[in-house]
């Protein structure tokens, strides 16, 4: 290397040297684009300082930080007192939730730490604050946060997790999980509280889950407590407690399956879903049609419009052998994926719950 | 005349501090930050940004260095009052960012491989994402310095003082470094225009 060479290395403003300079110029196209620091909102409580190295001072040798809290405390209480004394008012003076106000208020909702430093937006979060329409949490591999889903319901957002809140008005409630965990406590008539994937959407039908997306898009939706719906153009999965089903970014909702099932009836499902062997996936169908319990016929009831035409008469004589047609129901119309056949099969399953919520989503035609 | 920013003074370029001075200047906006000063912790940012960036983009794909960069400053903004010696600054905050890549990667190696990175969609070329590539096979001292100057485009003077290496070390790495860039570079078939 020359002495030039090296002293536009050194020095940038100096005569520039070709072969750097075309380097330079590809490189600097990674430069970052992110020119703004993280926003610090609200008090952070940082750790003790226990070298005294860092305490400014004033002249009476006092941390001069001390002095300025001591200073604000009775402004601060006084505030508090005057935003408690209008929250009360107002509450009691607000009627229903159809207030313009009210609407106002529900365009937000409460955040608060669980653990470590999540970000809303660029901004720390320290404490509780807000997250408004629009605005992504996230948090990193050692924090976690919980949001109020306005009054229905809360979230907890689990590490290394990015969410939006992507809409949130009376009766609708929206999140978009980019990556990351999720967990859901919902107390709201079905169809209220959604969540949108890369790969999927779950919409709540009253109920206890989590929700998890991987980098790639792909995810797992798995259900303690009430019903969830997992859907992606036209695909739908519906996903009783106890139960989970995958995501996947090309293929969708997977076929939901019980927790408690075997690991290897577990992959054969995927495998079905998801596999691309041929020769493999129908030995895979063997499996989970041999192998099927009682109970997962609500599997089987999923698979029906997700295997070949040829393949969907073993499927149908597999889940008849299990939860026997109704007598209204021809196999014919099943055959056929008649959605009001498959409907009133659905409710000879003995999953009362979800039936409500099929009727809710899309009536059935004819009985 | 052009300025340059030491620390939230405005000086003439070329007229910069002395050691002791900067140090001073240094501890005062450290100091600030710990009190909550958020210009003092902006001007932090700005004086330090293309360094963190830089040793993360020697580490992480691309897409998550602008995220990993923000996570060290808050990293660095709550455990300010840790620093001990406000002259070592640079150096802390570059373990951090070492350390937050290290996380990063442990985490996303238990869970899936890691993918390549991919110029789909992107204006970059794929020919910088595979000089990139061999920046990031160099050794550390190497890969970071050749970073800071050719992504970021501080000057040898200015890694020095924001990484806490000695002038001297900074040359030797530059110089190393790009020597066997060139190497590495005419080895892949893509030689140097001479």
């Amino acid at each position: 290397m020359t002495m030039k060479d090296d002293d536009y290395l050194w020095d940038p403003t100096a005569a520039p040297d070709p072969d750097i300079e075309r380097i330079e110029k590809m490189l600097g196209q990674l430069r970052s684009t992110a020119t703004a620091p993280p926003r610090i909102t609200a008090t952070v409580r940082l750790k003790a300082d226990t070298t005294g190295i860092l305490a400014a001072r004033d002249d009476s040798g006092r941390p001069s930080t001390y002095v300025g809290i001591r200073f604000l405390l009775p402004a601060l209480a006084a505030a508090a007192a005057i935003v408690l004394m209008v929250g009360l008012t107002w509450r009691n003076a607000a009627p229903a939730s159809t207030s313009a106000e009210a609407t106002a208020g529900k365009a937000s909702w409460q955040v608060a730490v669980i653990v470590g430093t999540p970000r809303v937006d660029a901004s720390v979060l320290v404490g509780e604050g807000r997250i408004a329409i629009g605005q992504t949490l996230t948090t990193d591999a050692g924090s976690r946060a919980k949001m109020e889903v306005s009054d229905i319901g809360q979230v907890t957002i689990d590490e290394s997790t990015r969410v939006r809140l992507a809409d949130t008005r009376d009766g609708h409630h929206r999140l978009a999980l980019d990556r990351g965990t999720l967990h859901a406590v919902i107390t709201a008539p079905p169809g209220q509280f959604v969540v949108n994937t890369p790969s999927a959407t779950a919409t709540d039908l009253g109920c206890i889950y989590s929700l998890h997306v991987d980098e790639d898009g792909s995810g797992m939706l798995s259900v303690e407590a009430g019903w969830v719906a997992f859907e992606e153009r036209g695909r739908e999965s519906f996903v009783p407690a106890g139960a989970s089903s995958r995501t996947d970014r090309v293929n969708g909702p997977g076929t939901p399956r019980y927790d408690d099932t075997e690991p290897a009836f577990r992959d054969a499902l995927d495998d079905i879903d998801n596999g691309r062997d041929p020769s493999h996936k129908a030995a895979s169908l063997r499996f989970v049609l041999e192998h099927a319990r009682g109970r997962d016929a609500m599997t089987l009831w999923h698979l029906i419009p997700r295997v070949s035409a040829q393949d969907r008469t073993a499927v149908v004589d597999a889940l008849a052998a299990r939860v026997p047609m109704p007598v209204a129901v021809t196999r014919d119309a099943v055959l056929r994926l008649d959605r009001a056949a498959l409907d009133q099969w659905w409710d000879a399953l003995g999953l009362d719950e979800a039936s409500w919520w099929r009727k809710w989503k899309r009536p059935v035609v004819a009985r | 005349m052009e300025h340059v920013l030491e620390f939230g003074r405005v000086l003439p370029a070329g007229d910069s501090l002395t050691t002791p001075a900067r140090t001073a200047a240094l501890a005062e906006t450290i100091r600030a930050v710990a009190a909550g000063d958020e210009e003092a912790f902006a001007r932090l940012y700005a004086g330090y940004s293309r360094m963190v960036h830089a040793i993360l983009l020697g580490r992480v794909p691309r897409r998550d260095v602008d995220d990993l960069v923000q996570d060290v400053f808050i990293s660095a903004y709550t455990r300010i009052r840790e620093l001990r010696d406000p002259a070592a600054f640079g150096g802390w905050i570059a373990t951090i960012a070492r350390n937050r890549a290290t996380d990063y990667l442990r985490r996303w190696r238990e869970q899936v491989e890691l993918p390549d990175e991919l110029p789909g969609g992107d204006p970059i070329e794929a020919e910088t994402f595979a000089l990139l590539e061999i920046v990031r096979k160099l050794p550390d001292a190497y890969r970071e310095t050749l970073l800071m100057r050719l992504v970021e485009g501080m000057s040898g003077n200015e890694i020095a003082e924001r990484s806490g290496l000695t002038p001297a070390s900074v040359r030797v790495n530059l110089h190393r470094g790009m020597k066997l860039l060139r190497e590495r570079w005419a080895d892949q078939g893509r030689p140097q225009r001479t």
